[in-house]
């Protein structure tokens, strides 16, 4: 076979996956949130909604120092409900989905991929509307939006290697969801959402940097308060754990992918 | 004609399978890179030289309240998770480290040592040289070569300097220790001075009142032409003493006459005369010291009185204020003493002879590996979207 035929292919193949990933996102927002249009709404509203939440808890709590609680808490929820969303619904994907897998065209990261699509993109929008709503309370914008941004990719990123993973693991073995549920409950406290690096003695610093989400939300700080704050963050580890996660995950779908047949 | 042509694809004949294998898009995105890569760390890299020097900031007297402060902050951030702390460094040895990553602390090394030079020797190869001399972008770069780390536990201060000649490494680590030095000197002078100065001054207001009360003192003996004032009222009660008691003697006497003579005996007419003269001198005495209404020179014995009684009390009040105060100056001292700040060097700059950098195998390995991941998922996502056009 010749290298043109193969890329002429394989455009062709990424051309479809396109479109397949584009009817699986509608499909997504019509099973989830009915046909009416407040219903997309919910898709806002809830990390718009949980987030402000929390960040009102902690004005009511924490004294501002040089960045007011609010915006320090609200803006990490939401990147933190990207991860949530994202890998909470890891392990219903196959399950709930596993009819579409007749048709040749659907493959399983088909149908992670437009979920998390979703879900990043929600949160994206969601981020943007906070941001400029603070913008217009406080009249300060972030230092650096490329930082927020890339910040919000990469835990999408991240926890869409985590969470193909997951939904492989999940279809391996029995029972294990309930497990991943309470594993990102159980991150919360040291997912670094509520912590700077700095803030904590050098000893647990260490110990905290070796956790991909506390150097996301570093990045995170960085480019919403700048030179404000000190933050630690290696964007090489971040991107490293993308990577193996991902292989992993893509991987461990393809199995899966053969013993769903199998089945 | 081409079509028949074309022996190589149709040829049974087996290609070695080296051939096979570069032709793989495997061997041209991971090994073909990591070989170029392996190229340039063994082959073109410059030797880059390190050198190290360990040291420790002590701090005698309070440690840092506010890193206290922060640790207490971070633990109720942590909800509930405080005292955690234990090991945490002075604030002191934070700021040296933060000082040695500065740009101030660049631009003196650059002064003194000339650092885009340092860098730019010719040994240095193209990629690990320093391009752009801009005070920033050195900085940047200056912050790849000089590494500060802080272990917390034993609060020393590790200092790795890389250049490419082993002297160089040491000179400017020696320089950046020296820097160092000079800022742990300058911020122990700092805080010694601040205690000082407040005692120093408390005993300058002290040492001052005491000179004015004896100024008052001594002004106000010569206008008065008396050295003790206590002393002349003391006399003057004396002295009355004695003319009441003649007084009281001459009238007995008197009375006692008076039984076995005439009234008008001219006998009598001596004592007489003795008490009008003590009774008298009794009322002149007195209004001489007490009487206020007297003239402006009456009363001047109880106005002076008065007056030297007051500066007495200034004076021993004035001495100690001064005693209490060099007493504080004298605190203020052991305490700025125990408050001292040095930096003592544990491991002077070293002089390399093996170069530890670059790291060529963690390097060419890390690349290798990276690339074979991203050639995995690469491939996985390809192969997936192939899936869809089959």
């Amino acid at each position: 076979m010749n290298l043109s035929g193969e890329v002429a292919l394989i455009l062709r193949g990424a051309r479809t996956q396109r479109r397949v990933i584009g009817a699986l996102i509608i499909r997504e927002m019509h099973t989830r949130f009915g046909r009416h249009y407040l219903g997309y709404a919910w898709l806002f509203f809830e990390p718009l909604l949980l987030g402000t939440c929390i960040g009102f808890i902690h004005l009511l709590r924490d004294q501002a120092t040089v960045f007011g609680p609010f915006e320090f808490y609200a803006v990490a929820y939401v990147v933190f409900f990207v991860f949530r969303g994202i890998i909470n619904r890891a392990s219903t994907a196959i399950p709930s989905n596993i009819g579409l897998l007749y048709h040749r065209t659907i493959t399983l990261p088909d149908i992670f991929f437009a979920r998390h699509i979703i879900e990043t993109v929600s949160c994206i929008g969601v981020l943007v509307v906070l941001l400029f709503a603070l913008f217009a309370i406080n009249g300060d914008l972030p230092e650096n939006p490329t930082k927020v941004g890339l910040a919000m990719i990469g835990m999408a990123l991240l926890s869409q290697g985590i969470a193909l993973m997951a939904a492989a693991l999940t279809h391996a073995v029995e029972g294990i969801e309930r497990g991943v549920h309470a594993m990102t409950y159980l991150i919360l406290p040291v997912c670094g959402m509520f912590f700077l690096v700095d803030w904590l003695p050098e000893w647990l610093q260490t110990l905290a940097l070796y956790i991909p989400t506390v150097h996301i939300f570093e990045l995170l700080r960085d480019g919403q308060f700048g030179s404000r704050l000190r933050t630690h963050y290696d964007l090489g580890y971040v991107a490293g754990w993308i990577m193996v996660t991902h292989l992993i995950g893509l991987a461990a779908l393809r199995i899966t992918r053969q013993r769903i047949g199998l089945e | 004609m081409s079509q028949i042509g074309t022996p190589p694809e149709l040829s049974p004949q087996p290609r070695s399978w080296l051939f096979r294998f570069w032709r793989k898009p495997f061997f041209l995105l991971v090994i073909v890179p990591s070989l170029i890569a392996a190229f340039y760390f063994y082959a073109i890299a410059a030797p880059q030289y390190v050198s190290e020097a360990r040291f420790v900031v002590h701090s005698r007297g309070n440690e840092g309240g506010q890193a206290a402060a922060m640790r207490a902050a971070a633990g109720a951030a942590l909800g509930g998770l405080g005292g955690l702390g234990g090991g945490m460094a002075s604030s002191e040895t934070n700021s040296i480290r933060d000082y040695l990553s500065s740009l101030d602390a660049v631009m003196q090394a650059d002064q003194k040592l000339g650092l885009v030079a340092l860098w730019q020797r010719p040994e240095a190869d193209f990629l690990a040289r320093l391009w752009f001399t801009e005070p920033e972008r050195l900085a940047r770069f200056y912050n790849r070569m000089v590494d500060v780390a802080l272990d917390p536990m034993t609060n020393v201060t590790t200092l790795r300097v890389r250049s490419f000649r082993p002297e160089d490494s040491k000179e400017l680590a020696e320089t950046l220790l020296r820097a160092a030095e000079t800022l742990v000197n300058s911020l122990s002078e700092r805080i010694r001075n601040d205690t000082l100065k407040v005692a120093l001054r408390e005993i300058e207001i002290a040492e001052k009142r005491v000179l004015d009360s004896r100024a008052a003192l001594l002004r106000f003996r010569e206008q008065e032409r008396e050295l003790d004032s206590a002393g002349t009222a003391q006399a003057a009660v004396v002295l009355r003493g004695q003319l009441e008691g003649a007084l009281a003697q001459a009238r007995a006497e008197l009375t006692e006459r008076l039984q076995f003579m005439r009234p008008d005996n001219p006998a009598l007419q001596g004592t007489r005369n003795r008490i009008e003269a003590l009774e008298r001198q009794i009322a002149a005495e007195r209004s001489r010291h007490t009487d206020t209404s007297a003239t402006l020179g009456g009363a001047i014995l109880v106005r002076q009185l008065a007056d030297y009684e007051r500066l007495m009390l200034e004076r021993e009040f004035a001495d100690k204020q001064l005693a209490s105060a060099t007493i504080g100056l004298e605190t203020a001292r052991t305490e700025s003493q125990r408050q001292q700040l040095y930096l003592s060097r544990i491991v002077q700059p070293n002089l390399a002879v093996y170069a530890l950098y670059p790291r060529s195998f963690t390097n060419v390995a890390s690349i290798f590996l990276g690339l074979a991941i991203a050639y995995g998922i690469g491939w996985l996502l390809i192969v997936g979207m192939r899936e869809h056009a089959a």
